[in-house]
C-alpha cells in the first residue's frame, strides 16, 4: 500500500465534513465568548461608575468643614495605590488628595472618563467628577488596569478556544479520514487484482456492515455473476465439444459408409436424419437458454397466478402420463398471485413435469403441487422413478448439465438447465431433493433478497 | 398457382425453400437481400412472402414495416434463428403474419403458408359452425356433434379441435398446434401433441366411419378437408 497524500485526504468525504464542523463550532464559540467578553466589560464599567458615584456623594454629603477629613480618611481606609480622592478649587488649583492635577476633559456630571498615568498616580484611571456646593470640585477615582486585565483574560481565552477548536477539528478530520481511506485502498487493491484476471478474489468486508460494506458486498454479488457465467461459457464450450461432437461423428461416419456403398440403405438415412435431429434439438435448446439468460429480466413480468400455471401443466400433460402408464395428480389450493413471467414459470414448470414422466416410466407416479412453505409458495414436482444421486444434483443445477440418465432418454436433455435458467431469471430458488424414492424438485417462489 | 416471394440471404436455406415449396405446388420468386426483396413486393404482388429475420441491406422487420406502410397487405411468413417470446413479439408487431424458428423442417414452412394463405383468402365473417363430415362443432354452444351424437369434450380438447376444424386440410405441424391451442412458443417435446391428438381422436372417430385425422410421418396432423 503506498502512502497516503494529504490531497487525497482532503478529497475525503470525511474530512471535509469535519473540517466544516470544526469551522462552525469554532465560530460559536468565539461569537459565545466575544458576547461574554462584551458584556462582563460593561457589566465591570458599569459597576465602577455606580462605587464611585456612591463614594462621591457619601464625601459630598459631609459638613462643608470636613471634607478634607473625609478624604484623608478614605484614603487611609482604601489605599491610595489603587484609589483616588482629590479636591480642587472652582479654578482647578489643588486643594487636597492623591491627584494634583485636574485633568481637563472631566466633567463634573458625574460621568466617569478614562485617564492615563500621571506623576501623582501613575496608572490608566477611571474618574468622575462632582462640584460641591461650595463651587471645589470632588474627584474619585479608581485604577483601571484591574477591568483591562479581567478583559485581557477573556479575550486570550477566546482566542486559544478558537485556535485549539479549529486545530482539534483539522486534526480529528484527517484521523477520521484516514481509516476510510485505509480501506477504500485495501478494495482498490483487490479490485485492480479482479481486474487483472483473478475473478476467484473477493472485496474484503469488516465486520462492520458499514456503507463501504454494503458496496463490497454488492460488487461481490457482481463478481459472483460474472464468474458464474465465465464458467458456464467454459460449459458450453465444453458441452459442445463433448455432447455435439459425438452424433456428429457418428453422422459422418455413417455418411462415409453410404458413400462407400453402392445402394443407399433407407434403414441408414433415417438414422442420419434422428442423429441431425439429436444436434439440432441440443442447439435448439442451448439457444433457448441463452435467449433466456439474455432477456431483459422484469420484461414480461406481470401478476401471475401459480395455481393457474400447476393447473395448465397438469391439464397439459395429464393425458401424457396416462398413455405413459404413470398415476398423475395435481393439487393446488387457491390463488397464489405473484410477480413474475408467467410463459417462463410455465416452460419451466412443464420441463419438470415433461423430466419427471419421462424418468418415472410405466407404473410410476408423478404429482404436482402448490404449496406454502416458510419461503413463499413453492411448486413441487415430485416423482418416484430413480431419482438423481446425491452426488450429481449440485451439478444437475449447473448449466449444461447431462447426467448419465439422461444419455438414454431422448430429447435435448437440457431441460433441467432451461429450467434453472428460468428460476434464476425470476431470483427464485431451485431445489432438488430426494423423495425415497424418486426426485423431488421444488421452486421457491420468493425472489431472494440481496444480501450480504 | 399461388406465387410465392422468398426473401432469404444464406443460398442453401433459400434453395431449399425453393424446392418445398415448388413441391408443394408453389411458383417461386427469390431475392438475396432486404432492399431487392422489398423492391420486388413492391412493384409486384405475391400471394405470399417468406421473410428472414436477419438480412443483409435491409433487416427483415424493416421490410416488412415497409411493406405495410405502403399498404401491401401479403402475407408474411417471418423466419429467424431467434426463437425468443420478444422476438416472435417484434417480428409480428412489425406485420408479420407467422413467425417460424430456425432450423424448420420443410413440411412446417409449406404447413404454415398453406394455414396463412387460407386465413388471407377466407371471408372475415364469424363463422358460427364449422363443419367437416358429419362433425359439427357448434360454435357458439361450444358443443361438437357427430351424426346428431354429442361429444362429451373437456376444454382443451374442444379448443384444439376448434383449431384443427378451422384448419381442416391443412398439414399441421406439432409446434404449429402447440402454437395455436396452448399458446406458448417452446418445443413441446417429442409426444406430448400426439397424446393430445390421439385423444381426441378417440373420441370424435366413430367406428365404421373414416377417421378424421390422419397422421402424416415426421410432419404432423391432417384434418380431413370439408
Amino acid at each position: 500500500m503506498s502512502s497516503l497524500r494529504l490531497e487525497q485526504v482532503w478529497r475525503t468525504t470525511t474530512f471535509r465534513l469535519t473540517l466544516l464542523y470544526g469551522l462552525v463550532f469554532a465560530l460559536g464559540v468565539v461569537g459565545l465568548l466575544g458576547l461574554v467578553y462584551v458584556q462582563s466589560t460593561v457589566y465591570l464599567t458599569r459597576r465602577t461608575d455606580r462605587i464611585l458615584k456612591t463614594e462621591a456623594n457619601a464625601i459630598a454629603h459631609a459638613a462643608p468643614g470636613q471634607i478634607q477629613a473625609s478624604i484623608d480618611e478614605a484614603l487611609a481606609l482604601n489605599g491610595a495605590q489603587s484609589n483616588i480622592y482629590a479636591l480642587f478649587k472652582p479654578d482647578g488649583t489643588w486643594i487636597a488628595g492623591n491627584l494634583r492635577t485636574y485633568p481637563p476633559t472631566l466633567k463634573q456630571n458625574g460621568r466617569s472618563i478614562e485617564t492615563g498615568p500621571t506623576p501623582s498616580f501613575p496608572a490608566n484611571a477611571t474618574l468622575i467628577g462632582r462640584a460641591l456646593p461650595s463651587g471645589e470640585r470632588l474627584v474619585v477615582g479608581r485604577d483601571a488596569d484591574q477591568v483591562a486585565e479581567i478583559r485581557a483574560i477573556i479575550l486570550w481565552a477566546l482566542i486559544w478556544s478558537g485556535l485549539t477548536i479549529m486545530v482539534a477539528g483539522f486534526g480529528s478530520g484527517l484521523a477520521l479520514s484516514i481509516r476510510p481511506l485505509q480501506r477504500l485502498r485495501i478494495l482498490q487493491t483487490a479490485g485492480q487484482d479482479i481486474a487483472g484476471g483473478n475473478l476467484k478474489r473477493r472485496m474484503p468486508i469488516s465486520q462492520r456492515h458499514d456503507e463501504l460494506d454494503m458496496f463490497a458486498a454488492t460488487v461481490n454479488l457482481m463478481l459472483e455473476e460474472v464468474e458464474r457465467l465465465m464458467s458456464e461459457v467454459k460449459g458450453v464450450t465444453e458441452t459442445i465439444a463433448h455432447d455435439l461432437r459425438t452424433p456428429l461423428t457418428r453422422v459422418r461416419a455413417q455418411l462415409h459408409r453410404l458413400q462407400e456403398s453402392a445402394q443407399p440403405n433407407p434403414g441408414d438415412l433415417a438414422q442420419i436424419t434422428a442423429e441431425i435431429d439429436v444436434v439440432l434439438d441440443r442447439f435448439r435448446a442451448l439457444l433457448r437458454i441463452s435467449e433466456i439468460e439474455a432477456r431483459d429480466r422484469r420484461a414480461g413480468f406481470l401478476p401471475t397466478d401459480l395455481a393457474a400455471i400447476v393447473e395448465q401443466a397438469a391439464d397439459l400433460y395429464q393425458p401424457l402420463a396416462e398413455v405413459s402408464g404413470v398415476q398423475f395428480s395435481v393439487s393446488s389450493n387457491g390463488p397464489a398471485i405473484i410477480e413474475a413471467d408467467p410463459k417462463l414459470l410455465f416452460e419451466a414448470v412443464s420441463n419438470l413435469v415433461d423430466n419427471a414422466i419421462k424418468f418415472t416410466g410405466e407404473g410410476g407416479a408423478v404429482s404436482v403441487s402448490l404449496r406454502y412453505g416458510g419461503g413463499g409458495p413453492q411448486i413441487v414436482v415430485q416423482d418416484n422413478g430413480p431419482g438423481v444421486p446425491q452426488a450429481e444434483r449440485g451439478a444437475v443445477l449447473q448449466q449444461f448439465f447431462r447426467g448419465d440418465r439422461d444419455r438414454s432418454i431422448v430429447g435435448s436433455g437440457l431441460g433441467l438447465s432451461i429450467v434453472t435458467a428460468i428460476v434464476r431469471l425470476h431470483r427464485f430458488q431451485l431445489m432438488l431433493e430426494d423423495a425415497e424414492p424418486g426426485l423431488r424438485a421444488v421452486i421457491e417462489c420468493r425472489p431472494a433478497a440481496l444480501t450480504y | 398457382m399461388p406465387n410465392i416471394l422468398v426473401i432469404e440471404d444464406d443460398p442453401e436455406t433459400s434453395a431449399q425453400i425453393v424446392s418445398c415449396l415448388t413441391d408443394g405446388g408453389f411458383q417461386v420468386e427469390t431475392a438475396h437481400d432486404g432492399e431487392i426483396g422489398l423492391a420486388r413486393a413492391l412493384e409486384r404482388r405475391f400471394e405470399a412472402i417468406t421473410l428472414d429475420r436477419m438480412l443483409p441491406g435491409r433487416d427483415g422487420l424493416d421490410v416488412v414495416r415497409a411493406l405495410r406502410d405502403a399498404d401491401v397487405d401479403v402475407p408474411v411468413l417471418m423466419i429467424s434463428a431467434l426463437g425468443d417470446v420478444d422476438e416472435r413479439v417484434s417480428g409480428l408487431r412489425a406485420g408479420g403474419d407467422d413467425y417460424l424458428t430456425k432450423p424448420f423442417a420443410p413440411t412446417e414452412l409449406v404447413a404454415r403458408l398453406e394455414v396463412l394463405l387460407r386465413r388471407h383468402r377466407r371471408s372475415a365473417a364469424p363463422e358460427l359452425m364449422l363443419q367437416v363430415a358429419d362433425l359439427v362443432l357448434d360454435l357458439v354452444k361450444h358443443e361438437a356433434r357427430r351424426g346428431g351424437r354429442v361429444i362429451e369434450l373437456l376444454p382443451t380438447e374442444y379448443k384444439l379441435l376448434e383449431f384443427m376444424m378451422r384448419n381442416a386440410g391443412q398439414t399441421l405441424s406439432r409446434r404449429m398446434i402447440f402454437e395455436g391451442v396452448w399458446e406458448y412458443y417452446f418445443d413441446p417435446g417429442t409426444n406430448l401433441i400426439e397424446v393430445h391428438v390421439g385423444r381426441l381422436r378417440k373420441k370424435i372417430d366413430t367406428p365404421g366411419a373414416p377417421p378424421l385425422i390422419k397422421t402424416e410421418r415426421g410432419q404432423g396432423y391432417v384434418f380431413l378437408a370439408p
